[in-house]
Order: structure tokens, then sequence, then C-alpha cells
């Protein structure tokens, strides 16, 4: 009779125990906890500044979450996602190299194909991914994390070495781009609000193909028991290398979207952290996409808003990875205080 | 050493696999759980041997009552049992696995001398330096058996252990437990759903059907009084008149030819083999564990590789080719474990029908209500999701997703764990199946239902086909005989 509100119950009860947890934890670091949530609420979602700080955070952070979805939902685990950022802001960059500043194509055409090509370059990178999990029996989990170091490591060497500014290398990233070769501000600074445009269509996308297509479906089936998925002719390895291929597309325009419409360049440690913290966003809302926009907007503020703690507290900022990380943690462990009945679900429909 | 179990209840969420079950296991005596399968037969004994907390009721051991046990403290009270698949480890050595599972830590030398000791009372033969992966499933179960005497077992609890072992083996497993209540004091509890069995060596029997207590009986047992308890008065009739045999199949073209194939599984090889299947025939596979016959079926669906050699189904080549390729020449196949090979445990029976039949995914919900309700009578609601299905529905379901123009469908025990009414479905299905040009081959662990519906037995015996037998000229014990190696295959060959 109260399954209905169970949902809502657990989750204020699990929001309640992490805030008290990260409270007790702030002020026994000798901070004072109520100002110290407050600081990082207002960082976030304080004044116009703030909510274009935290949307430009949101846009990763949303895009990695549904490429997440998208091969979760084939039961794999793409640890990789930050290293298809970092692919995808490479091969961005290097086609706004080739195509734009030599004035190949004409400049809006150059940054719509940068954005393809970043696509192109997060794909691939997944795609190693997924050939080693599906041919190779290497674990994706093992390879993605690898390979975030390699793309790490090309990107360090592409700044420093390939594409360095003029004169010296710097840690600071490659020559800016000129103005032109940005994606159109669409009223956002410093975020292009293109960006949020994209995630959010890219977003949907997802939820439309997991939810209302065959592929879809063979994904969950997959997902659910790849034995009898290859019984029934599913094919679940070329299923698991469509859904990476897909994933790693979405990170990829993340990574595009970082060098077009917010660095305009290639700066060491592009990814910033997103892939990892989206896949938290995915754990917090158990995999689902209804909630997963929630989740996301939820670490999008923790980030931007801890940014504050320095300036406006004089804390030392180390203690707002502290406040992040003491929330998620007690989040998951009052989930598995108060467990669900039945876990994420598929909705009907193909 | 007198046992009662009084007014047990065990639930697993809405089932209750036990509902108010009593049960006195009295000094000396072989007492039989007799149920078909499902009727909580399973449950029952771990309740007692204490690896299932009971819901309800008590456990009295020689006058103390206990609410629950748990499994160190069953020991103690001198409660053992043997469960349907043997619990040893496998890369372990003989003396090793019986030195393992509770009691004193012994050395080298006590545990191979005391293996020896309960060996040369009880008449195994059980090598103590010898890996148990090389053993036969009944020399198996002796080791576990010679573990439990010498843990001093007193009320010995047996589940099905007569399955997968030779009738002779059978014989030899009887007079042990025979010699084990002999004292007068010891007792030995025997599960299985077989009456013959019970009939044979039982004192008294108790009968559960749904997980009620239906029947209590005292040798000498009546067999109409004990099937009516066990099935219900109407489906006792049923299970006592053997069914139809297939028709003989005349000399049709071949469907399915097999020649000098090595089909490899990933742990064994089978020698090669050739045999022609005919459409229309219902051909069982017998043999005991390890003997090949799974990975036989699992190489005509393409699920393990045929290595070498030639395998076509209706004239496509398929040897080497992948399983997309059998399923595309209409080969398909029912695993013996339903949920974890055949079904997707979190999707709808709905999602079900769309994978199976894509082209017509719009019209799931027809085809469902249509094949899924009407011709195969699965009873749950089409937006239920698999997890929930009974063993009887799950089949149900695995069935209605096989295509109708299926040529070869290959079941690996296809009736394990289901429901008299479930079964006899099953094989009016395969029958129909059979009659409309499709040949069936299947595997049963229980050669009575083998033998009562293939029309052609092909044995397999350490991983060879060893015998291809027609209708009428083999009976239980020659294949009994065939199944553990005792003779080979020319002395039978009429």
């Amino acid at each position: 009779m109260t399954r209905r509100a169970s949902p809502l119950v657990r989750a204020g009860f699990s929001l309640a125990l992490a805030v008290a947890v990260t409270l007790a934890i702030v002020a026994a670091a000798g901070a004072p906890p109520i100002d110290t949530l407050a600081v990082m609420a207002e960082g976030g979602l304080g004044s116009g500044q703030a909510w274009l700080r935290t949307l430009s955070a949101l846009v990763p952070l949303l895009l990695c979450g549904a490429a997440l979805c998208v091969t979760f939902a084939a039961n794999l685990w793409n640890i990789g996602v930050e290293g298809q950022i970092t692919m995808g802001s490479v091969f961005c960059l290097w086609f706004l190299r080739v195509a734009g500043l030599s004035g190949l194509l004409p400049a809006p055409l150059a940054v719509a194909g940068s954005l393809a090509a970043a696509m192109v370059g997060g794909l691939l990178w997944a795609l190693l991914s997924g050939v080693l999990r599906t041919y190779g029996r290497v674990h994706e989990i093992f390879s993605g994390l690898g390979l975030n170091f390699v793309a790490m490591g090309v990107s360090l060497w592409l700044i420093l070495g390939f594409w360095k500014r003029p004169g010296m290398a710097s840690m600071s990233g490659t020559e800016p781009l000129p103005a032109e070769l940005w994606l159109p501000a669409l009223g956002g600074r410093p975020m292009s609000l293109v960006g949020l445009v994209l995630a959010v269509a890219a977003f949907g996308l997802v939820a439309f193909v997991l939810n209302r297509t065959f592929f879809g479906l063979a994904l969950s089936a997959v997902r659910q028991n790849v034995v009898a998925a290859e019984r029934l002719g599913l094919r679940p390895k070329r299923r698991m290398l469509a859904a990476m291929a897909l994933g790693g597309a979405l990170a990829g325009l993340a990574g595009g979207i970082l060098v077009a419409g917010l660095y305009h360049r290639l700066i060491p440690s592009i990814s910033g952290n997103y892939g990892y913290t989206a896949i938290m966003a995915v754990l917090l809302a158990s995999g689902s996409l209804r909630f997963l926009p929630l989740a996301c907007l939820f670490f999008a503020v923790l980030t931007v808003g801890s940014i504050q703690l320095p300036l406006a507290l004089s804390l030392d900022s180390s203690l707002a990875g502290v406040v992040q990380g003491v929330l998620v943690l007690t989040l998951f462990a009052a989930r598995r205080l108060w467990p669900a009945g039945t876990t994420g679900s598929r909705g009907g429909g193909a | 050493m007198d046992v009662v179990l009084s007014h047990i209840v065990k639930r697993f969420g809405p089932l209750a696999a036990n509902d108010d079950v009593s049960v006195r296991f009295a000094p000396g005596t072989i007492h039989g759980i007799l149920g078909e399968n499902g009727a909580g037969k399973s449950t029952l004994m771990r309740v007692l041997c204490g690896v299932l907390a009971p819901d309800g009721g008590e456990i009295t051991v020689g006058g103390s009552a206990y609410a629950r046990l748990n499994p160190e403290a069953a020991g103690s009270l001198g409660i053992g049992m043997l469960s349907q698949d043997p619990l040893d480890f496998p890369p372990l050595c003989v003396w090793e696995n019986f030195a393992l599972g509770g009691g004193p830590v012994l050395s080298r030398g006590q545990a191979t001398a005391r293996l020896a000791a309960v060996c040369a009372r009880m008449g195994f033969v059980l090598p103590p330096d010898g890996p148990v992966a090389r053993l036969t499933v009944a020399e198996r179960q002796q080791l576990e058996l010679a573990r439990l005497f010498d843990r001093d077992v007193r009320l010995l609890i047996l589940d099905e252990p007569t399955t997968g072992i030779s009738p002779a083996q059978k014989e030899a497993l009887f007079a042990v437990l025979r010699a084990f209540v002999a004292d007068g004091e010891r007792v030995v509890a025997l599960v299985t759903h077989k009456l013959a069995e019970a009939r044979e060596l039982c004192d008294t029997v108790s009968v559960l059907r749904q997980g009620r207590l239906v029947g209590s009986f005292a040798a000498p047992l009546s067999t109409p009084a004990i099937l009516a308890s066990m099935f219900g008065s109407q489906a006792a009739c049923a299970a006592a008149t053997p069914p139809p045999r297939p028709d003989p199949v005349t000399e049709a073209e071949a469907l399915v030819v097999v020649e000098n194939a090595v089909i490899a599984d990933e742990k064994v090889v089978l020698e090669p083999l050739s045999v022609a299947i005919r459409p229309g025939e219902i051909v069982g596979v017998a043999g005991i564990s390890g003997g090949g016959q799974e990975v036989f079926l699992r190489g005509l669906a393409g699920i393990a590789p045929v290595v070498a050699g030639r395998l076509s189904v209706a004239g496509r080549e398929l040897a080497g080719r992948p399983l997309t390729r059998f399923l595309d020449a209409a080969v398909h196949y029912l695993p013996a474990s339903r949920m974890e090979e055949g079904l997707f445990p979190g999707l709808s029976l709905l999602d079900h029908v769309r994978l199976a039949f894509p082209e017509q995914r719009d019209a799931a919900r027809t085809i469902f209500t249509e094949r899924c309700v009407g011709r195969f009578r699965l009873t749950n609601q089409p937006d239920s999701r698999a997890a929930r299905l009974s063993g009887g529905n799950q089949q149900r379901l695995l069935l209605s997703l096989v295509p109708d123009d299926t040529r070869l469908l290959l079941a690996d025990n296809p009736t394990r764990g289901l429901d008299a009414a479930s079964i006899a479905q099953i094989w009016d299905h395969f029958r129909e199946r059979a009659a409309g040009g499709a040949a069936v081959v299947f595997f049963s662990e229980d050669l009575d239902e083998l033998l009562d519906h293939a029309g052609r037995v092909l044995v397999f015996y350490s991983r060879a086909l060893v015998a291809d037998l027609r209708s009428g000229t083999y009976d239980a014990a020659c294949v009994g005989d065939l199944m553990t190696g005792r003779v080979a295959a020319g002395e039978v060959r009429p």
C-alpha cells in the first residue's frame, strides 16, 4: 500500500543521512558546517554567473552520463569515458587546425565538422576498449582505465610537442583559437550554450534509443543474460560494440564542446574528471535515465560550488573534495541500509 | 535416534514451499519423502539439516526441540545430508575432500587411515590420492557418504541419490543404506520422486504435494494409494499409463547427417561420431554425468563447435559455422538451466516475444495472446517479468519462443523440476512437432522417462557414442549397462 511512496521516502532518508554525516565531518575539520554547505550551494546556484558556471559543468556531465547509460544498458562498465573525452578534444582541435586555421573550410562549417571529428575520436577510443573486451577477453574496466592514461599522455605530448605554442611549450595549453572558430555563445560565456542544447538533444536521443527501439531492447537483453541473447541470435558482441561506439561518440562530443565551446584550446587533463564524476551520477540515479539529469545537476553544483570554499571561508580547497566524497559515499551507504525491493527497470515498447 | 519435524512452514516470497508439514523419522528405519518435482521435498530436508531456517514449526532431535538448526549444529547432532549434486571440490584429491567439511583437522596420514577404515566397512573403493574430478558420480557419492559415516552421522538424508548412477550402482547404494540402519538406532531419510525406489527400500513413506503433507504410508506400500496422493486421483491414472510409443520412422531422407564429426566443448572433446536422424524421429540421448551426451546436444545446436568432420541439417553444411547459421537452418535448443541460459529475468514476457520474433514485434501482444497463452497455456500476464515464472511456465515460454518451422529441436532435460501437468504437455508438444516433420533430440537424467518417450536411443559413455538403439531392441538394464561402460556396444546389438 505504501509502495508508491517508498522510493521518495528512501531518497529523503538517504539525503538526510548524507547531509548529517557530511555536516559532522565538516564540523570535525573545524569549519562552520552550515556556512560551508551554504557557500557551496550559493557558489553553484546563487547568481546568474554561478548558474552559467554550473551549466558549463552540467553539459559534459550530462553527455557522459548519457554515454554511460548506453554502455551500462549492455552491462559494460565503460570506465574509459575520461580517455574518450580527451581523444574527442584532440580530434576536435586537430580538425579545427586542419580545416579551420588553414582556411580550408568556412569557419562555421569547420566548427561543426570539428564536433563530428570529436565524436569520431571518442568512438574509436571506445571501440578499442570494446574490441579488447569482445574479442580479446580484456575486461573493459582495465582497458578503459589504461586507455585513459594513454589518452592523457597523447594530449600532453601534443601540447608540449607537436602543437606547442610558438616559441615555448606551456602547460597552460596550446595556442588559443581565434574567436571565429569558437562555438557560438548563444548568450552564454564562458561556456557556449550550444553545448547545452546538444547535450539535451543527445540525452533525448539516448532515452529514445534505449526505451523505444529494438536496439535498446536488444541491449537490455544482452545486459540481462548474454548467453540467452547469443542463443536467440541477437549477436551480443556486435551489440556491445555498437553500445561502446555510441557511448564513445557522446563522450567525444563532450570533449569537442570543451575545446570549441569553453577552453578554445587543448589543455592538459581537459577531461577534468567529468568521466569519473559522471559514473557517480549514473550510480546515484541507479542507471535510471529519469533521474540522471537531476543527479548530474547535483554533481555540477557540488563541483562548481566547492571552488568557492577557499575564497569565501578561506578553507583549504581539499575540504571541498572531502565534502563531495563523504556526501556521495553516505548516499550510497544509506541506500544499502534501506535497500529497495526491486531495482531499476526498463520501460516496455519497441 | 528419534527425529521429529513438527508443523514446519517455509515460505519463499508468496510461495509456501512447506506448509505445516509434520514427519517423524523413527530409529532403525528408512523413511521415504515422496512427491513430484517441486513438491517441497528438498526444502524440507534443507530445513532438517540446517541449511534453511524454517518460518514456523520446530525440529525435535532426541527429545530436545529447536526452532531452527544451522549446518554446524545439525552436524553435531548427527544429521548429515548427501545432496543431489555432490558437495565436493573436484580439483582436490580424495583424501583432501574427505578431510574437509567439519569435524577435527586431520593430517594426511590420519585422513587416509580413517578413509580406509570407512571404505573397508562399507565396501567402497576410493583411491585416496586420486583427484575427485576423475571419479564417477557414484564414486563421488561414496566419498561423501564415507565422510558422513566417518563423522558418525546418525540421521542420513539422501536427496535423489539415484540420479546419474546406473541400476547396478543403485543396488550397491541401497545395500549400504540397509546396512546403515541395521543397528536399529540410525535413520535414513530418502528423498525421491520415483515410487519404485521407495517401494524397494523404504519402511515408511511421507508424501508431499504442493508443499503440504498429503499422505503417510507404512510398508507394505500400495502403489495406487501413493500415486493418488502424489498426483491427485485423476493425474494418477495418467501417470500410471505409459504414453503412446512414437511410430517407427520409415525410410525417409535424413534430416541431420553427422559424419566423423568431432564436437569440442571448452572442457570436453568427443570421439568422432557419425549418426543420421530422420524427420519425425524422437531421439533420446542417454548417458551418465561426463558421458558427453550434453556436449553432443550442444554440438548439434551449434553451441559447442564441430571442429572436424561434417554436420548438415536439411542439406545445409553447418560444421564450424556460427550459431546464427544454425538458427537460420531452423535448429533450436532448449537449455536445461532455463533461466540461466534461455531467459532474461528482468525483461517482461512481451519483450521476450519481441526479441524472439523481431520482424513481428509490433504484433507482440497478439502473438503473446494467441501463441503463448492460447497454444502453450502460459498463465502469466504479458507485462510480468520472466524472473517470476515458475519452472513449468519458464519452459512453456521457451517452447512458445521456438518458431513453428523448426526442423531440429534439441532439448536438455526438458522436464527437469516440472510438475506432472507440465511434463505431459511437453511430451505432447514434442510428439506434435515430430508428427509435423521435425526431429526432436533430447537428453533426460531420468532413464525411465527417456526410455518411455524416445523412439530411438543414442547411448554415450566416456565421451563417445557407444550405441544407437532402435525402439524395441533394448530395456533399462541394457541401456544402464551401456551408459556405465559395463558392456561394450557389440554385446547387446541384436
